[in-house]
C-alpha cells in the first residue's frame, strides 16, 4: 500500500502553486510592457492593484510550506524541495514588485508619447526575453532540467547586453534637457527588468539545488560564469 | 436504567437475550452448589464426628493398642506423619527442582527433555498404591537396609509421589519468569549458572515454595503407600529405619474396629490430619500472596 | 575489560570517523562495504567484516561490513524485519544463545576478533553492553542491587561496588532520583527511569560498546527525550550504536547513520547527508516514508 499520499499530493499541490506565481509574473510583466509601450496610465495602476495578489499567493504558499515542515517532518528530497520552494516564492514576489516598480514610473514620464524609439524598443525586447526566461524557469524547475536550468545563465547575459544598451543610449539622450528625465526613468524601468531576469537565474539554481543536493551559484557578480 | 432527558439512540437489550442470560446465570448457580455443597457435607461430618474425640490426651499419648479401655491417642501417628512426609519433602523437593532447572533452563526442546517431561507427565497419573507397591517389592521384601518396614520406605513411596508434583509446578512457574530477565542477565556477562542461580530461580522462589508446599500437603494424606512400606506401630519412633505410625494407617485401621471409641478417635485424626493439611496450604497461599504484594510480576 | 590480546596502545588520532562528508560515501553493492576503510584499530571501535547471521537456515543478514567509530553514536535503521536487531545482537554474542541461531565473519573490537577460538563469550558481553527494548529491571532486586548486579556477576571487590553504583547512577542521570531510595524495588520507578536504570546496570560493568535496541520505543515522549540527551553526554565514554525504528530520533541523536534492508547494509553514512541528500534511492524511499 501507497504510503504518504495525502503529503505527496500536497507537497505537489503546493509546487504547482508556487511555480503558478510565476504565470501571474509573467501577466503582469506584459501588462507592464504594454504599459510602457502605450504610456498606459490605467494599465498601469492595475498591475501595481493585482500585485496583491502575487503577495497573496505567496503568504499562502509560504504558511503551507511551513505547516508542511511543522507536522510532517520532511526529509531528503522532500526537504530540499520545501526548501527551495521557499526560495522560488521569494523570488516571485521579488518579480512581482519589480513589475509594480516599473509601472509607478509611468505617470511620471509624461503623458506625451515616448521621446525615443530605439530606447522603447530596447526595453521591449529585454521584457520578451525576460518572459523567455521565466517560462523556462518554470519549465526546468517542473521537469526537474538541470541543464536547462544552466541554459538560463546564457538567456540572462542577452538581458544584461540590452541593458547595457539601454544604459549607452541614455548616457546619449542625457545630453538633451528635454529628453533627460524620461531617459532616466527608462533606465530605473531597464534595470527592474534586469533584476527580473537574475530572480529568474536564482530559480535556477534552485532547480540544481532539488536534483543533486549542493548549492552552486550559476553566475553572480563575483563568480562570472566561464 | 433510567434516562433522565434524551431517549438512547441504540436499541434495548431483546427479551430473548435477557432470558439467555438468565437461564445461563442459574445453570453455573446450580452447578456451583452441585460441587460445593458435598463438600460443605464432607467438612461439617468431619468435624461433628471428630470434634469430640480431640483432647489433651488425644494429642500427647500414644495408642496402646488397647480394645477395651484406655485406647490412648494419637500422638505417634502425627509424629511419624510430620517425620515420614518431612523426609520426603527433603528428597523430593531438591531433587523436582532441580529437574524442573533442567527442563526450563538447559534441555529445552530437546530429545531428551521432551523424553523427561513425557515421563514426569505419566507418573503424575500413576496411582499412590502403585508407588506404595514398587517399593514394597523393591525394598520391603527384600529386607534393604536391614529392615522390612521402615520409615524411610514410607518416605520413599511419597517421594516418589510428590516428584512429578514438584517438577510440574515449578517448571510452570520457571516458564512464567520473562525471557527478558534471563537476557538482560546474559548481556551483563554473567555465566548460565549465574543467571539461573541469581535470577532466575529468586524470582520464581515463592510459587516454588507454594507448589513444593502443595505437593506435601498431598503426600502427607496418602493412605496407600504408607501400608506397604511403613505399616503401623504403636509407639513413637523417631528411628526413620523402624516402621513407624502415620495418620492415615492410624485412622485405616482404627475405622475397621467395632468399638464406637477407637472409630471416633479416627474420626479425631481425620480432623487433624485435614487440619494440618489445610495449615500447609494457607502457608502455601500466604507466601503467594505476599510475593504478589512485593511488585513480582 | 578487553578480551582480546591485540595491542589496543594505538588511538586513532582525533578519532575522526572518514565515512565521508559531502563526497559519496555509499555502500550501494550488497557487500555493503564501507569504501573508506576505517582508522587503524583503536579503542572502542567495533568493526564487522563479513558478517552473516542465521536463524537455522534463514539468513537473516547478509555478509555486512561496517564499522562503529569509538565517540560516535551510529543509528542502525530500517524496516522491521531487515535484521538490524539481529546484527547488532552478533556484536555482543547475544545472537547464538537463541536455539539454531549461528553468526559468521568477523566482529572486531580494538582489533580483535569477538568470534575467535578461544574467546570467551562473558568475557564479551562485559565488554560490549546492551539496553533492551522494554525496561528489564530484575524484580526481586532493589535500585541498588540491580546496579550492582553486573559487578556481582563478574565478583568484583564489595569495597568498590558502592562507588560504582553511583558512579554508574549519575552518569544515566538517575542519582538525584534515587539516592535516598536505593533500597526499595526497581520496579516502583517509572518507565523512564527503569530504563535509565538499566543502562546504569549496562555502565556499572564499565564496558567499551554500548548496544541499545530501541531504547525508547516504551517510552513517553518525554522520558524518550532524557535518554536522548543522556546518549549525547555518554558518547564520549563508550562507543554507542542503537537500532532504532525512530527515523527522527536518528536523525537527532546519531552522527553516523546506517540503513539496513533485507539483511543487506544499503547505505552508510553521516547522518545530515542520510536525511538531506542519500546516494541510495532506495534509502531515499525510505527515509522519506514512500515505503516500511
Amino acid at each position: 500500500m501507497e504510503t504518504r499520499v495525502q503529503y505527496q499530493e500536497e507537497l505537489e499541490q503546493l509546487e504547482a502553486s508556487a511555480l503558478g506565481g510565476l504565470d501571474l509574473v509573467s501577466a503582469a510583466l506584459s501588462r507592464t510592457l504594454e504599459a510602457i509601450e502605450h504610456q498606459d496610465v490605467e494599465l498601469a495602476q492595475i498591475v501595481v492593484a493585482d500585485d496583491d495578489r502575487i503577495d497573496g499567493r505567496y503568504l499562502e504558499v509560504h504558511q503551507a510550506l511551513i505547516t508542511l515542515l511543522a507536522t510532517q517532518s520532511p526529509v531528503a528530497t522532500d526537504l530540499r524541495l520545501i526548501s527551495a520552494l521557499l526560495h522560488v516564492l521569494k523570488n516571485v514576489e521579488r518579480m512581482g514588485d519589480q513589475c509594480v516598480n516599473i509601472c509607478k514610473l509611468i505617470p511620471l514620464s509624461g503623458n506625451e508619447p515616448p521621446s525615443d524609439e530605439e530606447m522603447v524598443k530596447l526595453i521591449l525586447a529585454m521584457g520578451a526575453q525576460t518572459k523567455t526566461l521565466i517560462s523556462q524557469a518554470k519549465r526546468a524547475f517542473a521537469d526537474r532540467d538541470v541543464e536547462l536550468a544552466r541554459d538560463l545563465v546564457r538567456q540572462d547575459d542577452v538581458v544584461d547586453d540590452l541593458n547595457r544598451d539601454c544604459f549607452r543610449l541614455a548616457l546619449e539622450i542625457g545630453d538633451d534637457a528635454d529628453r533627460r528625465e524620461w531617459a532616466m526613468t527608462m533606465l530605473l524601468a531597464a534595470r527592474a527588468i534586469e533584476r527580473i531576469g537574475d530572480n529568474s537565474v536564482d530559480i535556477g539554481e534552485q532547480v540544481s539545488f532539488v536534483v543533486t543536493g549542493l548549492f552552486q551559484e550559476f553566475e553572480d557578480a563575483s563568480h562570472p560564469s566561464a | 436504567m433510567e434516562s433522565a432527558s434524551l431517549p438512547s439512540p441504540l436499541p434495548p437489550v431483546s427479551a430473548r437475550r435477557r432470558r439467555a442470560d438468565r437461564l445461563a446465570r442459574s445453570l453455573l448457580w446450580t452447578a456451583t452448589g452441585v460441587a460445593i455443597v458435598p463438600l460443605v457435607l464432607i467438612v461439617f461430618y468431619i468435624l461433628s464426628k471428630g470434634l469430640g474425640a480431640l483432647s489433651l490426651e488425644f494429642f500427647t499419648t500414644d495408642p496402646t493398642g488397647n480394645f477395651f479401655g484406655d485406647q490412648g491417642g494419637v500422638k505417634s501417628a502425627i509424629l511419624g506423619t510430620i517425620e515420614i512426609v518431612g523426609f520426603a519433602a527433603l528428597v523430593a523437593v531438591p531433587l523436582g527442582v532441580a529437574v524442573a532447572l533442567y527442563l526450563t533452563e538447559y534441555g529445552g526442546n530437546g530429545r531428551l527433555a521432551r523424553s523427561v517431561r513425557f515421563f514426569v507427565d505419566v507418573m503424575t497419573g500413576v496411582p499412590s498404591i502403585v508407588f506404595g507397591l514398587f517399593i514394597y517389592l523393591t525394598l520391603v521384601l527384600g529386607g534393604f537396609g536391614g529392615s522390612s518396614f521402615a520409615g524411610w520406605k514410607g518416605s520413599a513411596a511419597l517421594a516418589l509421589l510428590m516428584l512429578p508434583i514438584v517438577t510440574r509446578s515449578a517448571e510452570v512457574v520457571l516458564q512464567l519468569v520473562p525471557n527478558s530477565l534471563r537476557e538482560a542477565a546474559l548481556a551483563l556477562g554473567a555465566p548460565r549458572w549465574k543467571v539461573t542461580a541469581r535470577v532466575v530461580l529468586p524470582s520464581a522462589a515463592s510459587g516454588i515454595v507454594t507448589g513444593s508446599l502443595l505437593a506435601i500437603a498431598r503426600a502427607a494424606g496418602e493412605t496407600a503407600p504408607l501400608l506397604f512400606t511403613a505399616t503401623i506401630v504403636k509407639a513413637t519412633t523417631f528411628d526413620l529405619n523402624e516402621p513407624m505410625n502415620s495418620l492415615p494407617a492410624q485412622i485405616f485401621q482404627d475405622l475397621k474396629q467395632p468399638n464406637d471409641e477407637l472409630v471416633q478417635r479416627a474420626w479425631g485424626a481425620a480432623v487433624t490430619l485435614v487440619a494440618m493439611i489445610l495449615i500447609v496450604t494457607l502457608i502455601a497461599k500466604l507466601i503467594q500472596r505476599r510475593s504478589r504484594v512485593q511488585g513480582a510480576p | 575489560m578487553n578480551p582480546d590480546k591485540i595491542d589496543t596502545s594505538r588511538e586513532a588520532a582525533g578519532a575522526e570517523a572518514p565515512q565521508g562528508g559531502t563526497a559519496p560515501a555509499t555502500a550501494g553493492s550488497p557487500g555493503g562495504e564501507q569504501p573508506a576503510s576505517p582508522p587503524a584499530p583503536a579503542k572502542r571501535q567495533v568493526e564487522l567484516r563479513g558478517l552473516s547471521a542465521y536463524y537455522g537456515d534463514h539468513q537473516a543478514v547478509k555478509h555486512v561490513g561496517l564499522y562503529f567509530a569509538a565517540t560516535d553514536v551510529t543509528a542502525i535503521i530500517g524496516p522491521s524485519g531487515c535484521g538490524k536487531s539481529t546484527m547488532v545482537r552478533c556484536v555482543n554474542r547475544m545472537h547464538e544463545e537463541i536455539p539454531g541461531a549461528r553468526a559468521e565473519g568477523e566482529v572486531l573490537l580494538d582489533g580483535g576478533d569477538l568470534y575467535g577460538p578461544d574467546v570467551d563469550v562473558v568475557a564479551v558481553r562485559r565488554a560490549v553492553g546492551m539496553v533492551f527494548q522494554k525496561p528489564n529491571p530484575f524484580p526481586t532486586m532493589s535500585i541498588f542491587d540491580n546496579v550492582a548486579s553486573g559487578l556481582r556477576f563478574t565478583g568484583t571487590a564489595r569495597g568498590e561496588v558502592d562507588d560504582r553504583v553511583r558512579k554508574a547512577l549519575s552518569e544515566a542521570g538517575l542519582w538525584e532520583e534515587v539516592k535516598d531510595r536505593l533500597g526499595k524495588p526497581g520496579l516502583g520507578l517509572s518507565g523512564g527511569q527503569q530504563q535509565r536504570l538499566c543502562i546504569a546496570r549496562a555502565l556499572a560493568v564499565d564496558p567499551e560498546v554500548l548496544l541499545m535496541d530501541e531504547p525508547c520505543s516504551a517510552l513517553d515522549p518525554v522520558a524518550t527525550l532524557r535518554i536522548e540527551e543522556l546518549i549525547g553526554e555518554l558518547k564520549q565514554r563508550v562507543t554507542i550504536v542503537i537500532v532504532t525504528h525512530n527515523m527522527q530520533q536518528a536523525a537527532r541523536v546519531a552522527d553516523t547513520t546506517a540503513f539496513m534492508l533485507g539483511g543487506e547494509l544499503v547505505e552508510v553514512a553521516p547522518t545530515d547527508k542520510v536525511f538531506t541528500n542519500p546516494d541510495d534511492e532506495r534509502t531515499e524511499q525510505y527515509v522519506t516514508g514512500k515505503f516500511g
